[in-house]
């Protein structure tokens, strides 16, 4: 046992915030987030709303996969059908693209839902194998709804109440307010008697189930969450978008997604997932953007998406194998050992 | 459609169920040896395929062009398991899923740098022959007598040398295995590396019959629902899985194609979530019992 201050009392331990430094980054956090547009032109501003879109998304799939360790490889094609359904609500019904978010929500919920009926039966490979079918016929039926890969999300259908969001500064202060609201959403899910029993399933299910722990309902919970979110985060994606086109709902988006969960953090949803979507998706565009002089000026301007590929490939195989907890775990290493020192043993 | 549409039909959905199985069989021995998926295989068949393409133009010889893409699957597949799947042994599957993805991904960025995305044909001369109503061309007589001698040579590997007995101990109890003195670290990179061999070769077959495409990357994937179809641990199943399989799709997207067009890809899946929903273990596959 290590020397240093240790918690004496569950609540204490279960606690959102338990050492200072948790209370400082919140600060922090809220700070940057408030601050943002009155920092940021216009490209970053867009880059931070894209990020706070995927983190959504993100932390949808770390409760489905982290928490209840059911593999999805179908979460793109959810996000996909979140964007069509606020697209096809505004264009075709009228109706607010902003009171469609949670429409999109709850379509992408039911077919999340229709997707977790195979996880009671299957586990691991076949389960990720079904979820991958799942979502290449998702990507065939977007094939047949939306044929020429543009469903453009009329901008008359995204002003509420006055406030018009097709100003990026009220998009920006309106994607927060939604991910923020998620994100506590989901801290507390994975603090729920649901949230224990979804770990106590990916522990060890035939285990959970002789404890009385109802293992269908909670795998069905866990899609069902997780697809309330990616439908959420494709209705965003839809607002913050010209025009959707399903082929940003393909599988191999849903590989980024899945290897932001396991590089952020699994089963650390909030935290770990918005690491996730920092390190693949924002710091890669800001890597690029660096890059790309540099591989104009080597004249392999050609090979810039191949290069994406590969490190990022690269950086999900090797955090997997080597830091199995994801980044936070280096984080928390660095924070543990900064907060017990000098007698860190 | 007349008789000879029909028996044309059929025979083409034969040869390219024979092709499914040999990909399919890449999955399975993968399976058998680490009790893992290789999710990475669309890729290296993909990888295969180009780099045979570009042996194939560069040297003008088609038996070149095989061992290139012979070659290449096996190197891959080898490495594989040496930086990503030996490390990962004892984690959970989805350590495994995941990883393999990432190296998915990777070499999706490899494939954009050797081929692009490219469509050609590996350059050999076709002839056709009229086989009773069926219609031969060369590159399906290729396809046909590259895949069942492998076929036969893989079982017979399997089931009755001393290698084989080897990779099936390994293959049921890792342990056990390795108290018994086997070389168990062995014998998965040799599982690996024949995974790669079946893999390469069809790959080049594949190429050989359609062509140099993106598309093969499709192919690998309704491979492994193939594998997954028969159920990952029957190795005499996937013949019959990729089989059943390779008639579905031409058969179903001929009736299917005028309601929904262009269905024909993704029957694969369709029929894989029904068998799952029925047995989930496969056609052929064991049910494995968990105890805890």
């Amino acid at each position: 046992m290590p020397a240093g201050v240790f918690k004496e009392t569950y609540e204490a331990d279960m606690a959102f915030i338990r050492y200072p430094i948790h209370k400082a980054a919140l600060i922090a956090a809220i700070i940057a987030l408030l601050a943002a547009p009155a920092v940021l032109d216009r490209y970053y501003l867009s880059l931070a709303t894209t990020a706070l879109i995927f983190w959504v998304a993100v932390m949808g799939l770390n409760i489905t996969v982290g928490l209840a360790g059911q593999i999805s490889l179908a979460h793109a094609a959810l996000m996909g059908v979140g964007a069509y359904t606020v697209a096809h609500a505004a264009l075709k019904l009228g109706l607010n693209a902003v009171l469609a978010v949670p429409l999109a929500g709850i379509t992408a919920m039911a077919i999340s839902v229709l997707l977790s009926l195979p996880s009671f039966k299957l586990k691991e490979y076949y389960l990720a194998m079904a979820s991958l079918a799942a979502q290449l016929l998702l990507e065939y039926a977007f094939s047949r709804i939306d044929p020429d890969q543009y469903t453009p999300v009329p901008p008359e259908a995204k002003v509420l109440a006055g406030v018009d969001l097709n100003n990026p500064v009220n998009l920006y202060y309106f994607t927060a307010l939604v991910a923020v609201l998620m994100a506590v959403i989901a801290a507390n899910i994975a603090r729920s008697t649901y949230g224990r029993a979804m770990k106590a399933v990916r522990d060890n299910d035939v285990a959970a189930s002789i404890v009385g722990v109802d293992v269908p309902l909670t795998k069905a919970l866990a899609f069902a969450i997780g697809g309330f979110y990616a439908g959420v985060a494709g209705g965003l994606y839809a607002i913050y978008s010209v025009g959707i086109g399903w082929e940003a709902f393909t599988l191999i988006v849903s590989i980024e997604l899945l290897g932001m969960v396991l590089v952020g953090g699994p089963g650390r949803v909030v935290w770990g997932s918005l690491l996730g979507v920092l390190t693949l998706r924002t710091g890669w565009t800001l890597l690029e953007s660096q890059l790309t002089p540099l591989l104009s000026a080597l004249g392999m301007t050609a090979y810039a998406s191949a290069f994406k590929y590969i490190v990022l490939g690269a950086v999900i195989t090797a955090t997997i194998i080597l830091e199995p907890e994801g980044l936070i775990a280096v984080l928390r290493r660095v924070k543990e050992y900064f907060r017990l020192w000098p007698y860190s043993y | 459609m007349s008789l000879e549409e029909w028996s044309n039909l059929v025979f083409q959905g034969i040869l390219l169920g024979v092709l499914y199985s040999l990909v399919a069989m890449g999955y399975n021995i993968v399976y058998r040896v680490n009790k893992s998926i290789n999710f990475a295989v669309p890729q290296v068949v993909l990888l295969a395929a180009y780099v045979s393409l570009i042996v194939a133009v560069a040297v003008g010889s088609f038996i070149a062009a095989i061992i290139a893409a012979v070659l290449v699957s096996i190197a891959v597949s080898m490495a594989l398991e040496r930086t990503v799947a030996r490390p990962l042994l004892g984690r959970p599957p989805v350590a495994l899923i995941g990883a393999t993805l990432g190296v998915f991904y990777a070499l999706k960025g490899v494939v954009l740098i050797v081929g692009g995305s490219r469509v050609a044909t590996i350059p050999i001369d076709i002839d056709y022959y009229e086989v009773g109503p069926l219609d031969i061309a060369t590159n399906d007589v290729i396809s046909l007598a590259g895949a069942l001698p492998v076929f036969a040579s893989v079982v017979i590997l399997h089931r009755k040398t001393r290698f084989g007995a080897a990779m099936r101990a390994v293959a049921e109890d890792a342990e056990g295995a390795a108290a018994y003195g086997l070389p168990v670290k062995r014998l998965m990179l040799a599982g690996w590396a024949l995974a790669g061999l079946v893999g390469g070769l069809g790959s080049i077959l594949l190429a050989i019959k359609t062509q140099v495409s993106p598309e093969l990357e499709y192919f690998a994937i309704r491979a492994l629902a193939a594998s997954l179809i028969a159920g990952l641990d029957s190795l005499g199943g996937v013949i019959v899985g990729g089989i059943a399989l390779g008639l579905a799709e031409q058969i179903g997207s001929k009736i299917l194609d005028p309601y929904l067009p262009g269905i024909g890809r993704d029957i694969a899946f369709l029929v894989l979530l029904i068998v799952l929903f029925v047995r989930p273990y496969g056609l052929f596959g064991s049910e494995r019992i968990e105890r805890v």
